[in-house]
């Protein structure tokens, strides 16, 4: 009996190694770049993870899954902070422009941490995640009209915040 | 992704710039993977704790995170690392990692440290300290987890409170009231409530009267890798935990927690949450059993659990229910596949193989969580057996699926605060 238990820790292990840096990445954008918060929302996803395993392994994609868990965690939590809490009030203090990539990502994370949390959710999985509407509909238990309201709604902030021209932003 | 037409270019770039950004966060993914992990399990354990009364699960949750994740993100914003070492309202002495790994080696007999974590007392998870200890009889893990608690809590009574023998098998636990009034309890178990595999778990909590609470938990085996039992016994003998856990040192150290306004979520239960009193659990649960059922044993915990062994005339069958509120945030991937009623109810049913040692032993399984804010959430199982971990003694449960999906759905259980 030892042994079934076993091979499903390994391959919960091997799931979560391969996952861990991706989901990490995407904790980031999602959190604004709190990575203090987004390690433990990682940690809150695999947590998860491991507990519904035997059901996890056999979905039909255990990463999208994955993602799925970490954005309804993170909206969880963006929940149980005050709701006075405006989105714009989380992330106050920015660096200004520092030199290199850095400073260039950090503009980018501080336009993400003005936008509230459901739209950078939307945001992550459209443009991160490469979700449809009707995925990141399904993600975030919304409506397909009510995800492309958010999504045009946050793309009009990141075009103000950001400027038309985001290619600075990428390296070619 | 199903569009293929992207019309707006912005978007495109917003993808390459996202991509950009998010290739920028480094972590240690082993750490990550295998912190996760460990939350899982105590996630596991704390469920099992809510249905058959157990110490682990308890004694693991006041340790807090087992593994400490390093911070090995050089690429990150420095101000995240501001904003992880809390609101600048620490104490005025702030208890370091490193502080919590030297006290806890001068109170260890003499041997090797390996894979030594802590987190000092300003972290927002809360002080703990972790190592692989070896005396030379083989590597064990020794872990020890701070908090603060509400002297005369129902947390605190069942955290000083041996478990339910009848339902969850352990070798030793007694509980002493202190000179000072201080409760200690000292628990000798497993790591895993089914026995199948050999990891003993003991722990020793102990809570003082001001609610300072200190817990620490030792292995036969260097458990935070999953590794398997290198000795016969954990290194440390009841008397040996018992100098170590109320050693004054550790008073200071959860004095030095500073207060915050709203504790982390996997430090403690969230505050708002409404509890029901297992009591009350079990009359409600006893007056909904159909008249056909004799109740020849009931029990359960301080709050939200309850079980009763009924008969009816071929046999003992348990059937524990749990009740808790505030289980909605993030439920939805539990209830995934399952069916959602008109109200908005959530409901997924299971027929699987027992958890425990019994042989043969099936449980059936009712989960609902109501709508809305409240996140109320009951749990109904049934078995074939009176006791888990003792042999199936009938074909099947004494209660069908429908049974017990009437049973969680009640609405008796709305009522019950």
């Amino acid at each position: 009996m030892g042994t079934a238990r076993q091979r499903r820790t390994d391959e919960y292990a091997e799931f979560a190694v391969a996952r861990a840096g991706h989901l990490y990445r995407s904790a980031c954008l999602l959190t604004a770049g709190d990575t203090h918060l987004a390690e433990d929302l990682v940690q809150e996803t695999f947590g998860r993870l491991y507990v519904r395993w035997g059901r996890v392994c056999r979905a039909e994609n255990p990463a999208a899954y994955a993602q799925t868990v970490l954005t309804r965690a993170f909206l969880a939590h963006q929940r149980r902070r005050s709701s006075g809490e405006r989105a714009t009030d989380v992330f106050p203090d920015l660096p200004g422009a520092g030199d290199g990539d850095a400073s260039l990502r950090l503009t980018l994370l501080d336009a993400l941490a003005r936008l509230p949390a459901k739209d950078r959710a939307v945001v992550v999985l459209r443009y991160w995640d490469d979700r449809s509407i009707e995925q990141t509909a399904e993600v975030l238990g919304v409506s397909s009209a009510a995800v492309r309201t958010r999504c045009s709604r946050a793309l009009g902030r990141l075009r103000d915040l950001l400027g038309e021209d985001l290619s600075e932003y990428a390296r070619p | 992704m199903l569009e293929t037409d992207r019309p707006d270019p912005f978007e495109d770039r917003l993808s390459a710039a996202l991509r950009e950004a998010g290739d920028d966060f480094r972590t240690d993914r082993t750490a990550l993977a295998t912190a996760g992990r460990s939350r899982g399990r105590r996630a596991l354990l704390r469920r099992r704790t809510a249905l058959v009364g157990t110490v682990a699960g308890v004694a693991l949750a006041g340790v807090g995170g087992m593994l400490v994740l390093p911070s090995n993100d050089p690429a990150g914003p420095a101000r995240s690392t501001a904003a992880s070492s809390g609101t600048a309202t620490a104490a005025a002495t702030a208890v370091t990692g490193d502080d919590l790994l030297r006290e806890l080696k001068a109170l260890l007999p003499p041997g090797t440290y390996r894979e030594e974590s802590a987190r000092g007392s300003d972290d927002r998870l809360g002080p703990t300290a972790s190592l692989v200890h070896d005396d030379g009889a083989g590597a064990a893990a020794i872990a020890i987890g701070f908090g603060r608690v509400v002297w005369g809590s129902a947390r605190v009574r069942e955290m000083t409170a041996c478990p339910d023998h009848d339902v969850r098998p352990y070798d030793h636990c007694t509980v002493d009231r202190l000179p000072d009034g201080s409760m200690l309890r000292l628990y000798q178990g497993y790591e895993y409530p089914d026995l199948r595999v050999d990891t003993k778990l003991w722990t020793a909590d102990l809570v003082t009267t001001e609610g300072q609470h200190v817990s620490v938990s030792e292995w036969n085996s260097p458990a935070q890798k999953g590794a398997p039992v290198s000795r016969e016994e954990p290194p440390l003998s009841t008397q040996r935990l018992r100098t170590l856990v109320t050693a004054g040192v550790w008073r200071e150290v959860v004095d030095a927690i500073p207060e915050r306004p709203k504790p982390s979520r996997s430090a403690a239960p969230r505050p708002a949450r409404p509890t029901v009193s297992g009591n009350a659990i079990g009359d409600t649960l006893t007056t909904l059993l159909p008249g056909k059922l004799d109740v020849v044993a009931r029990g359960g915990q301080e709050s939200e659990y309850a079980y009763v062994v009924v008969d009816d005339g071929r046999g003992r069958s348990l059937v524990q229910i749990n009740v808790q509120y505030g289980m909605g945030d993030g439920a939805g991937p539990l209830y995934a596949g399952g069916e959602i009623l008109p109200d908005g109810t959530r409901v997924v049913t299971r027929q699987e193989p027992g958890e425990k040692a019994g042989a043969g032993v099936v449980m059936w399984t009712v989960d609902t969580l109501r709508p809305g804010p409240a996140g109320l959430r009951v749990v109904i199982s049934a078995f074939n057996t009176g006791d888990q971990n003792e042999d199936a003694t009938r074909d099947a449960p004494a209660l069908g699926m429908e049974q017990l999906r009437k049973l969680a759905l009640a609405e008796q259980w709305d009522a019950l605060r």
